[in-house]
């Protein structure tokens, strides 16, 4: 098995695999799962990656941990599958929903804080931890809204989810400003409720503002409150490894290597560029 | 969909978030009631976003149908995929540009993307697209595509 995640990464993606691949400090990145096949070649770029010794994390996105139906055992297989072919240290997944009744929200939906979604959680992710080969980390996910019957806040909601299975935390520092934006709370409190000493790894992206609301859309530059956020986490506890997540409207290499710089001056990891 | 009273309005932590979970989708992709207690705005915010996320993931798998629409790519899924759950990105993107099409106001580039993958790929409409084994030649919007042997080529480019 390879080293964990550590120091500076990026989500890999094949738009910007070129950029990637010439990062000359680069010790990790993370694929979305659901785009390697596990049986077959790996996607261009990426066998180069792991032949250089460049650690890679399968992060699922549909896997529906968060649904109240049982996990789909081919999905779990097909995650556990790639953590195999990319002979990972570890895979990650979203606390959330993606489908229920039969659609497809296409979408990362949140739950319920309450305790029957917590045990519909903790039920999935065991199924889950049983197939896979490597430890699992949990997501917390950005939403724009709220059940109207939370029992539980959120640090209480994840660190229940945590101990109960012994999964890993990845903690998106985006996803809590947006929350905190969005839904309400103190991103500085919830920090404080969680166990930092759990995180994996940390995710980083950039978001905007529309229609009153802070949209966690990975496709602009990371903001200066999301860096803020980076310092204070690290202040109280510097997490292993952060990556930078980018999907769509890449934009020039200068620019996202100005924000891979960004993080590591942040989080005081050597820079990668 | 059901109400007030209905299969699954059970009071707060009644115990089912299947029924619930289900409810929320279908009101966020499906066209169904907001369920009780959900602020109405916030969920309408996620909606759209939803639906912006997927023009950008559509546009992704039919780069041409998108840019040929240029501006108004944006409204024009959005208006086809509101109620609509997804089927992934390259049948929500096969249905559209076919639907333009029957419409007639498919543009010239995605014509050709649609000659094109007719030509390459068998679909439905219902099931899975599958590549082609046997030759074929696919016409969409005054383009004509056709494949042989694996091989697919644009034999005419839709009128401008």
């Amino acid at each position: 098995m390879t080293a964990g995640p550590s120091g500076v990464g990026i989500g890999w993606r094949p738009e910007i695999a070129g950029f990637v691949a010439g990062l000359p400090g680069l010790r990790f990145v993370e694929v979305v799962a659901e785009t390697v096949a596990p049986a077959g070649p790996l996607p261009d770029g990426l066998a180069e990656l792991r032949a250089r010794g460049v650690t890679v994390v399968p992060h699922g996105v549909k896997l529906s941990l968060g649904g109240a139906e049982p996990v789909d055992p081919a999905r779990v297989a097909h995650l556990a599958g790639v953590a195999a072919a990319l002979d990972a240290p570890l895979v990650s997944e979203h606390i959330a929903f993606v489908r229920a009744g039969g659609l497809e929200a296409g979408h990362l939906l949140p739950l319920p804080r309450s305790r029957e979604a917590v045990a519909a959680v903790v039920a999935n992710v065991r199924r889950a931890q049983a197939e896979l080969p490597v430890p699992l980390a949990l997501e917390p996910i950005a939403a724009l809204f709220d059940w109207p019957d939370d029992e539980l806040n959120e640090g209480d909601f994840l660190t229940e989810i945590l101990d109960a299975t012994g999964a890993l935390l990845l903690l998106d520092v985006a996803n809590v400003h947006a929350n905190a934006r969005n839904r309400g709370g103190d991103p500085g409190a919830l920090l404080e409720r969680l166990p930092l000493d759990r995180i994996a790894y940390v995710h980083v992206a950039g978001g905007t503002e529309q229609g009153g609301f802070y949209h966690d859309t990975h496709t602009d530059p990371v903001p200066a409150e999301v860096l803020d956020l980076v310092r204070e986490l690290c202040d109280r506890r510097r997490p292993p490894a952060l990556l930078l997540e980018r999907d769509g409207h890449y934009p020039p290499a200068a620019e996202l290597r100005g924000e891979l710089d960004a993080l590591a001056a942040a989080s005081s990891y050597p820079v990668i560029t | 969909m059901a109400g007030p009273g209905g299969r699954h309005a059970q009071a707060p932590g009644g115990g089912d978030l299947a029924g619930r979970q289900a409810e929320l989708v279908a009101a966020l992709v499906a066209g169904g009631p907001l369920p009780p207690g959900f602020a109405t705005a916030p969920v309408e915010a996620a909606r759209r976003a939803l639906l912006r996320k997927r023009a950008g993931d559509v546009a992704r798998h039919w780069p041409l149908l998108a840019a040929g629409l240029g501006d108004a790519w944006p409204a024009t899924f959005a208006g086809w995929a509101a109620g609509r759950p997804t089927n992934g990105s390259l049948r929500d993107g096969w249905d559209l540009a076919r639907e333009l099409r029957d419409r007639d106001t498919l543009p010239p580039l995605g014509a050709e993307e649609l000659a094109v993958r007719e030509a390459a790929i068998r679909y439905d409409g219902r099931t899975a697209p599958r590549p082609r084994r046997l030759p074929a030649v696919a016409r969409a919007g005054g383009a004509v595509a056709a494949q042989l042997a694996g091989r697919v080529r644009l034999l005419r480019p839709a009128p401008r």
